[in-house]
């Protein structure tokens, strides 16, 4: 018998749990271990974040499904790492802080572990940054709640006459996930035209893109209308269309009540008023710590300073030039312990895909790589295979899922009608550019291409059926394609 | 960098009419979904 531990419910976690339960005998476990006892499906929530939809549409309680499953809930937060277990018994287990009773401690224990707790959200690393401070956010459903909430005032304000400046984008030079951003502020321009009162409103895109369109992954070229063009050319030419003007190549320094501060890598300091900002934060791990079985700190060995966790990547430091494909993580394993693994957003990238660069100042304006849903549900699905595979005797890790090696799909909303919308259509292949493979723009450009149109938006609200759908594991869930 | 004059491509009326034009886009529906699942054909090892 063996008991298989899953840290995190999100996209990532909650398909390797699927997998394993679908895959495992049931003399094995598995445990799911979480802060949240609901399921979200993050990529909505820009739609809640625009009053488009209720919460409850991007979300569902995960504990029927589980027992349905099979699948034994935890509800808590993972908060240490004891791979030797300790004195007393040498069995790995996980230190939890269960959500009902804050400040106490469970043990959980495992012969497999998989770390899939994503991002912890870090507001605090600008001042004035978030939900808490003078921004808003749609990292959460809660926070889309309240976005959509303040948009309407806006939205009141501006049907009274009045003119407000709407500023969506990052909220730091080191974020991520600029494509959930963008896809806001498409949407939100899209619905001041719906409501009537688009000719009131200023809005201003602010990025730590060197170029419109890198979305931390160095942006990507396309074919299309006899040239092959950046993806650059095709952001501008949407926010252009759209009257969404855009300061790039910018940390953001400081978020005040009705102003955002940002400094750009020219030196260039600068501001932006605002009556309405939708500011991601940057992202680091959960910060869980990992101790030996006399209780010494080996956090280091498990995870990089940013608290990501690390896996079979190289993580040699080398010049921004100097990185290769290959240094990408192939199987997710630990490499301090072969029953550990990462999964999602929770493992360390090896470096940027996106050029890193600085302000004058010092600050990094260096967007983080994206992994986004295709790749953190296929990495998910590798290591369950992988961890079946070793439970019934393979030496080690069967499976791989390299973002070096795999495209992904994704389709952004730039607008939500079912005759008037459109999304931007678009997939890559690799995610990560490989430049010896392809010497010239480093994807292969027949399995690269974007499109914008009302047909990316009916995929885009059949993906959120589709999802949904399969993460309540009702009949034929496993397979649809991740 | 602040907005430089928009010197960029801005789609012509028929690229916009094209982008809501139904027959037109229950075509390229299912032409998307074709490479979509192409790409995820292609990723899985
Ligand atoms: C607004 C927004 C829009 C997006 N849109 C898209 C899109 O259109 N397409 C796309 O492909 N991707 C999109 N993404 C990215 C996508 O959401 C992520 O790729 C995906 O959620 C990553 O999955 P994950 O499982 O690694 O992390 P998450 O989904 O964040 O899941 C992490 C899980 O870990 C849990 N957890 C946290 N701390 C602990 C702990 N200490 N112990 C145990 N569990 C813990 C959390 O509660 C959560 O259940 C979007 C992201 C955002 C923020």
């Amino acid at each position: 018998m063996s008991r298989v531990v899953v840290l995190g419910s999100g996209v990532s976690g909650h398909t390797a749990a699927a997998f394993l339960r679908k895959w495992l005998g049931r003399g094995d476990t598995v445990t799911v271990v979480s802060p949240k006892d609901h399921y979200n499906w993050i990529p909505s929530n820009i739609w809640v974040g625009v009053g488009l939809m209720r919460p409850d549409q991007v979300t569902f309680p995960l504990r029927p499904v589980y027992e349905r499953a099979g699948i034994a809930f935890v509800h808590g937060a993972a908060r240490a790492i004891h791979p030797e277990g300790d004195r007393a018994d040498a069995t790995p287990y996980v230190m939890v802080e269960p959500t009902a009773a804050p400040g106490t401690r469970v043990k959980v224990p495992y012969d497999y572990l998989i770390n899939a707790t994503g991002p912890r959200l870090r507001f605090d690393r600008t001042p004035g940054l978030g939900p808490d401070g003078f921004s808003h956010s749609v990292c959460t459903e809660d926070h889309a709640v309240h976005a959509a909430r303040a948009f309407d005032e806006s939205v009141q304000r501006m049907r009274k006459g009045e003119r407000q400046q709407f500023v969506v984008g990052v909220g730091h030079g080191t974020c991520t996930c600029e494509g959930a951003a963008f896809e806001y502020i498409v949407n939100l321009e899209f619905e001041l035209r719906a409501r009537g009162v688009r000719d009131k409103a200023d809005i201003t895109w602010l990025t730590n893109e060197y170029e419109l369109g890198d979305f931390g992954m160095g942006g990507m070229h396309f074919r299309t209308g006899g040239y092959v063009q950046p993806s650059s050319a095709f952001n501008a030419s949407l926010f252009a269309e759209r009257g969404i003007r855009w300061v790039t190549r910018a940390h953001t320094t400081a978020v005040e009540r009705g102003r955002a501060h940002y400094e750009t890598v020219d030196g260039t300091q600068g501001e932006l008023p605002f009556d309405f900002a939708m500011l991601l934060p940057p992202f680091s791990g959960v910060g869980l710590t990992a101790l030996d079985r006399d209780g010494a700190d080996i956090t280091a060995r498990l995870f990089q300073p940013n608290e990501f966790m690390k896996v079979d990547a190289d993580y040699a430091a080398k010049p921004y030039e100097q990185w290769r494909a290959r240094d990408w993580p192939r199987t997710y394993q630990s490499p301090a312990y072969r029953n550990i693994f990462a999964a999602g957003i929770a493992f360390a990238p090896p470096h940027a895909i996106s050029k890193p660069y600085q302000t004058p100042s010092g600050a990094a304006v260096a967007p983080a790589p994206p992994r986004t849903g295709m790749p953190s549900a296929m990495i998910g699905k590798a290591v369950a295979a992988s961890i079946v595979d070793m439970i019934r005797g393979a030496d080690g890790p069967t499976h791989t899922a390299s973002m070096a090696e795999m495209g992904a799909a994704c389709v952004a909303s730039a607008g939500a009608n079912p005759f008037t919308g459109t999304a931007a259509s678009m997939t890559v292949f690799p995610i990560i550019p490989d430049h010896e493979r392809y010497p010239e723009y480093g994807r292969d450009l027949d399995r690269t291409f974007g499109e914008i149109g009302l047909a990316g938006h009916w995929i885009k609200i059949l993906l959120h059926h589709l999802f949904l759908y399969k993460a309540r594991l009702r009949p034929g869930w496993s397979l649809i394609p991740e | 960098m602040p907005t430089p004059t928009p010197h960029v491509a801005t789609p012509t009326r028929w690229t916009l009419f094209l982008r809501t034009f139904i027959p037109w886009q229950l075509w390229r529906f299912a032409m998307i979904n074709l490479r979509m699942l192409g790409i995820i054909r292609s990723s899985h090892h």
